[in-house]
């Protein structure tokens, strides 16, 4: 955590693996299988975006991944540091000012006090807030709290070693902004990813910013949820003509709940 | 590693100035009033209202409707105040009752505060004991008076018994209603943190509870008050000295209306003052760094 511009060495380990994951809640006739036989892999740094409509799980695989609930079946490997969670709410506490509430991971990892001040002027800068430290969080736009959650996220997923990089689960982070916040905080997202070097694993329900983000596009189906298509994102040209390959994809998917 | 591929060169180069311009126009605005405007708005309405009472008071005595010892002139009541203030019993009156007061209070915060942790954290208390702090609220502190006065005697341990039977549950209940009301969210940020339940419960749920348990302590202070004029006015003793509670008592068997009158008046002084100067300031700093009330 010397430097958050120095890309981790990449290796073939993946920052999280998930091997035959399901998970089902509830017992007996009630049962609700909310995730099954999910396969996935997420390598150090790489964007991989979790595309799915409403029911696909994509919060119950997300708090797998983060160590909130167990999987039923299968098993969740996580290679980095904790992954850090940012809602689609900013949960920032509304009594510390931002610079305290990205101090708060490091606090809980016990960093001294002097260290994690600076950690967080940095983070701060990063997320293009340099000098709003002691803004509390009602003095903030909906934007520059989400930024704030963004800057205590990866405070949170590097506060300890940098061995692997952080790994950072974003649950529609966006969804609750304004059109155009959304599309700034998108372009944002990208260039501090490319800055820090984590993983993220990003979950969304819409197409356009699940191919304006990604490098590799996941889209799971619904009840349960599973890997039903796969795309790499990386050199693609055209991403509006994918953007409505994806889309009609997804529609598809989602007819087959009509039928049942 | 893929190089992640540069989103449009034009978006880059803007994305500072449209995040600052971003910035600028959504960050919410405050309009702060003028500080004369802010002290007339709050302290001329009470004035006039107060002035407006004592000049009904006073034409109300003149008309003689009720007679002198049932109504006395608020002259009367002035000039009580002054020769207690001019033999100076009412410093030695108030602050028996004020130091009782703020003893109990203090113990009060200092049980209630345990007691409310448990009954909001752990289900069987709260199933075993919830109602029944909650009831409590709703008995009358003044019923415990007798049983505790034949349990312990006219001695302070009576004064103080009753006080914390009025405090606790206020406390403890404020306590529990903030505890309930954190958002489900903040719990689950530090939990993804990796914060250990004492971490949690010291730098998020505690912090978090706070305005609910504040609401909670100014009630139990008003609570203990209350029932400490309650003990002082029934358990009047030599050996318990002269409390704002006793000083009423001697005026209604002394059957001076002007005494009663004044004690009432100091006992709502205090009251009130205990509220605006201790209470009123530190809840409007804990809502205002939360963003719950008005600059």
């Amino acid at each position: 955590m010397t430097t958050v511009l120095d890309r981790p060495v990449v290796t073939q380990r993946s920052a999280v693996e998930l091997d035959g994951v399901g998970k089902a809640f509830g017992r007996g006739p009630d049962v609700v299988t909310a995730l099954s036989g999910v396969d996935l892999r997420v390598r150090p740094g790489e964007f991989v975006v979790l595309l799915g409509a409403s029911g696909c799980g994509k919060t119950t695989l997300l708090n797998l991944v983060a160590g909130l609930d167990e999987p039923s079946t299968g098993t969740v490997t996580v290679h980095s540091s904790r992954p850090a969670v940012m809602f689609q709410e900013p949960a920032l506490l509304p009594w510390l000012d931002a610079g305290r509430n990205v101090e708060l991971p490091l606090r809980l990892s016990g960093v001294g006090r002097a260290d994690r001040r600076a950690r967080a002027a940095e983070l701060l800068d990063l997320v293009r807030l340099g000098g709003q430290a002691r803004k509390r969080p009602h003095e903030l736009s909906g934007g520059m709290r989400q930024r704030v959650a963004l800057a205590r996220a990866l405070a949170a997923t590097t506060a300890g070693t940098d061995e692997g990089g952080g790994l950072l689960l974003m649950d529609e982070p966006f969804a609750a902004l304004d059109a155009i916040t959304r599309d700034f905080l998108q372009g944002e997202l990208r260039r501090i990813w490319a800055a820090t070097g984590t993983a993220v694993l990003f979950v969304t329900h819409d197409v356009r910013e699940a191919v304006r983000l990604g490098q590799r596009l996941v889209l799971l189906s619904s009840r349960p949820g599973t890997v039903v298509g796969e795309w790499n994102l990386v050199n693609v040209d055209d991403r509006e003509s994918l953007t409505d390959e994806v889309t009609g994809r997804l529609r598809e998917v989602i007819s087959t709940h009509a039928r049942t | 590693m893929p190089a992640p591929e540069a989103i449009a060169s034009p978006d880059t180069q803007d994305a500072a100035s449209v995040g600052a311009g971003l910035d600028a126009l959504d960050t919410p605005t405050v309009a702060r009033r003028p500080l004369l405007r802010r002290v007339l708005a709050t302290g001329v309405p009470p004035l006039v209202a107060l002035a407006l009472f004592i000049g009904v008071w006073q034409a109300v005595w003149a008309s003689a409707i009720w007679p002198e010892y049932q109504l006395p002139a608020p002259l009367a009541v002035w000039d009580e105040l002054v020769s207690t203030v001019a033999d100076g019993s009412i410093w030695s009156i108030t602050w028996t009752s004020v130091h009782r007061a703020v003893l109990g209070f203090a113990a009060s915060v200092v049980i209630a505060t345990p007691l409310g942790l448990l009954v909001a954290k752990v289900p069987v208390v709260r199933s075993a004991i919830g109602p029944l702090l909650a009831g409590m609220q709703s008995l009358p502190s003044v019923a415990w008076v007798p049983a505790a006065v034949l349990w312990f005697g006219l001695t302070d341990a009576t004064i103080y018994f009753v006080v914390l039977l009025g405090a606790i549950p206020s406390i403890a209940n404020g306590l529990v209603a903030g505890i309930d009301q954190v958002p489900p969210i903040l719990p689950r940020v530090g939990q993804v943190m990796g914060a250990g339940s004492l971490d949690s419960a010291r730098l998020i749920l505690l912090p978090a509870a706070l305005p609910g348990y504040l609401a909670g302590t100014k009630q139990g202070w008003a609570f203990s008050w209350r029932s400490l004029m309650a003990a002082e006015i029934i358990a009047t003793s030599p050996q318990l000295g002269v409390g704002l509670g006793a000083y009423l008592k001697h005026g209604s068997d002394f059957n001076s209306i002007p005494g009663v009158i004044a004690a009432i008046f100091l006992i709502l002084l205090v009251g009130v003052g205990i509220e605006l100067l201790v209470f009123r300031p530190l809840e409007r700093r804990v809502l205002r760094t939360r963003g719950l009330a008005p600059a």
